[in-house]
């Protein structure tokens, strides 16, 4: 089903090509070439490097080869923990009602209506200098209203159904029901929520970096954008400098975008019979 | 009207109570992290070799924040303070509070935050709407959707960045950053406002070409599903105008759902401009918490981030005001 999705192959394609040109750009480079001044500085692209280089004499293509994976990393850790946590808080949400679900619910609305990129401004700054897995931590931390509030919905209407009640009948309990009878429904559905947060999250870090909160020893393609703006890159016309991490992540979205609108086409059929 | 007053009271009390518990998170949150975030934030300082009078500055601050006193009575003050409008002193500019930094950059933000967002809001409901009535029959209209797509998937500042590099460096039509002209003074003139007018340009097309495109693909589906209810084919066999039934009937329906989309996306659509204003060295609140970023002033960005929290819940509870008249049936029965 999902391999015959055009949508989700497309997305899922460009994500693998980026990967693969990532770790070529990783695994065949020394620590010598990734030095600053390791190539004569700002050199089109074509010209003894693929890609150019900055002004101070990095090439753009090995950067921009680890800025992809670290970019990726992020998107992958904070989209597992905000998904993990979110998912776990929407059932206990959904499934145990009451008290728990009132208080549950005022939290998921304030954290969907307050920008959590406030919050992570607050803590980026207090905790500053910290490394790429330590920025998914805190970006993975409030990314995880969003699936609790659909997880929350999709429990209410499983609960309904007839083999959660016949489990309960039988006698499992609470916990027992929510990982053995509901999650194994929602995995599908539970991978396009994944997939959101991932864009959130590689969009919340590029936010952070351009803001100057990112991870500045590292490369992500926010902290490329960030470098290339600090020196001036387009007022000095070096346009490999910073367009080639833009289109990368613009394609990063769409094919992220991509795999989310096939993942909904076929986890909801009818939305592909309308499309 | 009583139910009316009951949604009211409702969508009052969540209200205050966001803002409340997202108070509590940016008061909670600088004591998490370990040490006394004074000292921290003064060692970093003074690491940075900035000068100051650091004594005076710990003692003022400690006094105001009640720092030695207990979590609990530091909570009390500090909402305390808050609800006086108290946002505490600015470290790098000492003399001056957060809120004489944070005040000027305000109406910016507003302004530019405002008329992008109805805009765009307005413009993309509208085409998403005839697009959506019409979408199979013309080979233009189905052109809309990837571009569309493609918009909305781009941020702000990326956008930002490639529409710079077009209209600000390659064509120097637009003016590269700022909000005004160095030197310029505001004030009440023509000058000055088309001086404005021409800063705000770039910024502005970038948050309305890629909120355009969410808001179109979003009515589109929504006039795409309401084209197959029972009452539109009602209304069609009643030989109704067409515009009558997608105008009145379709549209009106579809515009419940958008305007909730609006009210959830507020947070998405703030975050994403105050960056589109540090590309764009645009003086609203992204500048100043940039700046202060920049020479680690916590309490002008804590200062940001709560009126920013203040600012979104307040026009998230402004749309919910705004609700019952679209939808009757809020206005009668009360709503969920």
């Amino acid at each position: 089903m999902l391999l015959q999705n055009r949508k989700f192959m497309l997305g899922i394609s460009v994500i693998l090509l980026l990967v693969l040109l990532g770790l070529v750009g990783t695994l065949l480079t020394s620590p010598a070439m990734r030095r600053t001044g390791a190539y004569p500085v700002s050199l089109p692209p074509g010209q003894g490097t693929p890609l150019g280089t900055d002004s101070l004499g990095r090439s753009i293509a090995i950067q921009l080869s680890e800025a992809i994976l670290k970019s990726l990393q992020v998107g992958l850790l904070a989209a597992t923990l905000g998904t993990f946590f979110g998912a776990l808080l929407g059932f206990a949400s959904g499934y145990f009602g009451k008290l728990v679900d009132a208080v549950l619910r005022v939290l998921i609305d304030v954290f969907l209506s307050v920008p959590s990129l406030v919050f992570l401004i607050l803590i980026a700054s207090l905790v500053r200098g910290v490394g790429v897995q330590a920025i998914a931590l805190i970006i993975g931390m409030f990314a995880w209203a969003s699936p609790a509030r659909q997880s929350r919905a999709q429990v209410l209407s499983l609960k309904e159904r007839t083999f959660v009640k016949l489990s309960r009948l039988s006698g499992q309990s609470g916990l027992e029901i929510v990982f053995l009878e509901l999650m194994p429904n929602m995995f599908q559905w539970l991978g396009a929520n994944f997939v959101n947060a991932f864009l959130a999250a590689v969009l919340a870090e590029a936010g952070l970096s351009l803001l100057g909160l990112g991870p500045q020893k590292e490369m992500t393609l926010g902290m490329m954008i960030y470098w290339a703006l600090s020196y001036g890159a387009i007022l000095q016309n070096l346009w490999w400098w910073w367009l080639l991490p833009v289109l990368t992540l613009m394609c990063l979205f769409l094919s992220l975008y991509l795999i989310h609108l096939g993942l909904d086409e076929v986890s909801n059929p009818r939305l592909a019979a309308q499309a | 009207m009583t139910s009316y007053l009951r949604y009211l009271a409702g969508r009052a009390l969540l209200w205050l109570v966001t803002i409340f518990v997202a108070v509590t998170v940016v008061f909670v949150v600088p004591r998490l992290v370990p040490g006394d975030p004074m000292d921290a934030m003064l060692s970093r300082l003074a690491a940075a070799g900035a000068s100051l009078n650091a004594p005076q500055l710990i003692a003022q601050y400690r006094e105001l924040f009640g720092l030695d006193r207990s979590i609990g009575e530091q909570y009390v003050s500090f909402l305390r303070e808050l609800a006086r409008g108290n946002f505490g002193y600015s470290i790098n500019n000492f003399p001056s509070k957060v809120t004489d930094i944070v005040t000027p950059a305000i109406p910016w933000t507003i302004g530019l935050l405002s008329v992008t967002t109805i805009f765009s809001w307005t413009l993309g409901s509208l085409i998403g709407a005839v697009v959506g009535w019409r979408g199979g029959k013309s080979k233009f209209f189905q052109a809309l959707v990837p571009i569309a797509l493609v918009l909305y998937t781009t941020p702000y500042y990326i956008l930002a960045l490639i529409l710079i590099f077009l209209f600000a460096f390659t064509w120097r039509i637009f003016p590269l950053s700022m909000a005004f002209s160095v030197g310029a003074r505001p004030e009440l003139t023509l000058k000055f406002a088309l001086d404005v007018l021409h800063h705000a340009a770039l910024p502005a097309l970038s948050i309305i070409l890629v909120s355009l495109g969410w808001w179109f693909l979003s009515m589109r589906s929504l006039i795409t599903t309401q084209k197959g209810e029972d009452y539109i084919l009602l209304a069609e066999a009643k030989g109704l105008p067409e515009r009558h039934i997608l105008w009145r009937y379709a549209f009106r329906n579809a515009l419940l759902p958008q305007a909730t989309g609006l009210a959830l996306s507020l947070g998405h659509i703030v975050g994403g401009a105050l960056i589109t204003e540090v590309i764009f060295a645009y003086q609203g609140l992204g500048w100043v918490i940039y700046s202060a970023i920049k020479s680690l002033d916590f309490p002008v960005i804590q200062g940001s981030v709560l009126l920013l929290i203040l600012a979104v819940t307040t026009t998230n509870f402004m749309i919910d005001l705004a609700y019952p008249l679209i939808d009757p049936r809020i206005r009668q029965a009360g709503g969920e």
